[in-house]
């Protein structure tokens, strides 16, 4: 299938008025979605579900006007982090780092590829990765190091994790929480991707997360549940930082497994499997539309 | 009189302190294990003092974060929790991102006395030496921590320090610092034989040396006190001019400081009888402090003389030359 080529990469929130502009965000939402699928479809690798879930948490953090990078500088030791902390959604970075300039383009199609660059789960031996990721509860550990030493050194940086809800089950995740609540890591922010489902099914069922909101909230940070598939929603409660009175903020966001193809949504038997050509053909005609409009 | 020996943790604080002091990016952090050096530090130098909550974890997530944002970083805890307990995030935060923190230990082998098997570590080395990108280092007195000490500090790495809970006596004076970048160092001369150990064992070895001489018996004594990355060549070359080879461990024997030297000698082709001494392949449950432990397991002055110089009597001789039989039926 075609790519549809990328609309022109800049930060969408208006310099002068400060609004984001939504029309551009959907484009790269539906942009990404279809990169994503390419890249999986014909490598036949990767965890398409996992990375539709937290699309909309990516595009906003990069294109929404939140992080503050430079194009074409990964090694900018001053940008802002970022660490996909559910390893296997890490790959929905890949598309946007090559759009910002990071990685070339081409590198894409060689996913998973021998020897070549991208690899199924990130690390830092790729240009713009902060830390690795594929083992669940150290994302959040991690950021919070560079916040720390952030704030030590005087710098505005700040660190932003994506966490699975599932990720959520890990204790060093609690450890991590624990650590930013007291230390008053403000120039922190957890987005957790509450989709609601691990590979053998629904959180709820499996072993109850119950409120995330409340336990982050009971941990000492500011919290807020979001529509996690809605970019207004998104920033909206991003503008939160550095208004938090000191604490660290954790966004929940409501988000849906697979969200934009039909069969994939909410089923988990999909985590990692690989559709057939029927299947194949299906999805990119989910893809045509873009399954997001706020 | 010779003034008492310093705790192994206080040098090593002392000095991270001094050099902290100048330089605000040296950052130490205690998963709740104290020292008297530490103390100062917390009181003078607040801002470069973490306490991470008793969260190993946590603690080894978080200094990944501060070293790759170009902190000079000491994680610090009973060495029971900050390896085993901990050990995927030793292996993922540090070791596969390559982050040159210095993780230091307190209490190795049966160091906490009369503490059980919750607090005696006695498979760090061979979990830790299993890390690709690690260096294992054991020091066995004051000067050999502090020069280890300042390696760290002059050429940051992904280090593992194993240090003894109780203060030991001298062996080095000013010469470790020599030493070091051999990995190994012979502390005692002999022709007979030699031991290797580090630590809190190296002094055994010591005192077994004394016992051995008094049966005629000359055994080397070598302080093997970087077991990864192990200089296998040199080590094995310098081997070559003994007839036996002794290990003496406070571990136990699967995977050990044992095994590092015999893996060494099997790779550069050195044959050499070779006799592991360490513990065995069970749990500690026994009242009677560390000193009652190693008797129990053969591992007294007088049992680990006994069992060399078996070792070394011509019917072991023949026997370490046959095929693989098990020892009991040797006999």
């Amino acid at each position: 299938m075609p790519r549809k080529a990328s609309t022109e990469s800049q930060s969408s929130r208006d310099a002068r008025s400060g609004v984001p502009d939504i029309e551009l965000l959907l484009e790269k939402s539906h942009w990404l979605r279809r990169e994503l699928f390419q890249m999986v479809s014909t490598t036949r690798k990767g965890h398409i579900p996992s990375c539709y879930s937290c699309n909309e948490l990516l595009v906003s953090l990069f294109y929404g006007g939140v992080l503050r990078y430079r194009k074409g500088q990964p090694e900018d030791s001053s940008r802002d982090r970022i660490i996909v902390s559910k390893g296997h959604a890490a790959m929905a970075l890949y598309p946007i780092l090559a759009d910002i300039g990071y990685i070339p383009t081409q590198e894409l199609t060689e996913f998973t590829k021998k020897d070549a660059l991208l690899r199924m789960y990130a690390d830092p031996s790729i240009p713009g990765v902060d830390a690795i990721s594929g083992s669940l509860g150290h994302g959040l550990g991690i950021a919070a190091g560079m916040a720390f030493a952030a704030r030590s050194d005087g710098r505005s940086q700040r660190a932003f994790v994506i966490l699975g809800d599932s990720e959520c089950y890990e204790g060093s995740v609690w450890e991590s929480a624990f650590f930013a609540s007291h230390q008053g890591l403000d120039n922190l922010v957890a987005i957790v991707d509450r989709n609601g489902l691990a590979i053998m099914g629904r959180t709820e069922e499996l072993m109850r997360l119950g409120s995330l909101e409340e336990k982050f909230r009971s941990f000492g940070w500011e919290a807020v549940t979001v529509d996690g598939h809605s970019h207004s929603a998104i920033l909206g409660a991003l503008g939160r930082l550095g208004q938090t009175g000191g604490k660290p903020l954790a966004l929940i966001a409501n988000t849906v497994k697979g969200k934009g193809i039909s069969y994939m949504e909410g089923r988990s038997e999909w985590h990692n499997k690989m559709p057939d050509a029927a299947q194949t053909a299906q999805a990119w005609k989910d893809l045509e539309t873009n399954c997001i409009s706020s | 009189m010779a003034t008492k020996p310093r705790l192994m943790r206080d040098v090593l604080i002392q000095e991270i302190y001094t050099r902290a002091g100048k330089d605000p990016n040296v950052l130490f952090m205690s998963a709740d294990l104290g020292a008297e050096a530490l103390d100062a530090f917390r009181a003078d130098l607040p801002k470069q003092f973490i306490h991470p909550g008793i969260c190993e974890q946590n603690m080894i997530d978080v200094a990944a974060g501060l070293s790759a944002s170009g902190k000079t970083v000491f994680t610090y805890a009973m060495a029971s929790f900050i390896t085993a307990r901990c050990y995927e995030q030793l292996k993922v935060a540090l070791g596969a991102m390559r982050q040159p923190v210095a993780v230091v230990s307190v209490g190795v082998g049966l160091g906490y006395d009369d503490a059980g098997p919750t607090h005696y570590t006695t498979e760090d080395i061979a979990c830790l030496r299993a890390l690709p990108g690690v260096e294992v280092w054991t020091p066995c007195d004051e000067e050999s921590t502090l020069e280890i000490t300042r390696e760290c500090l002059d050429r940051p790495a992904f280090r593992y320090l194993r240090l003894e809970r109780p203060a030991l006596p001298k062996i080095y004076d000013s010469n470790f610092r020599a030493a070091m970048s051999a990995g190994y160092c012979e502390v005692a001369r002999g022709n007979d034989l030699v031991i290797l150990s580090s630590g809190f064992m190296l002094h055994r070895a010591l005192e077994v040396r004394e016992q051995l001489r008094v049966e005629g018996i000359e055994a080397a004594v070598v302080d093997l006190f970087r077991i990864k990355p192990l200089a296998s060549r040199n080590l094995t070359t310098y081997l070559e001019h003994f007839s036996h080879v002794i290990t003496l461990e406070e571990q136990c024997l699967a995977g050990g400081f044992g095994s590092a030297v015999s893996e060494a000698m099997a790779d550069t082709g050195l044959s050499r009888p070779l006799l592991r001494l360490g513990l065995p392949d069970r749990y500690f449950f026994e009242n009677g402090g560390r000193k009652h432990v190693l008797e129990n397991c053969g591992l007294g002055v007088s049992s680990i003389s006994q069992r060399i110089t078996e070792f070394l009597s011509p019917m072991a001789r023949r026997r370490s030359s046959m095929p693989s039989v098990p020892s009991q039926t040797s006999f």
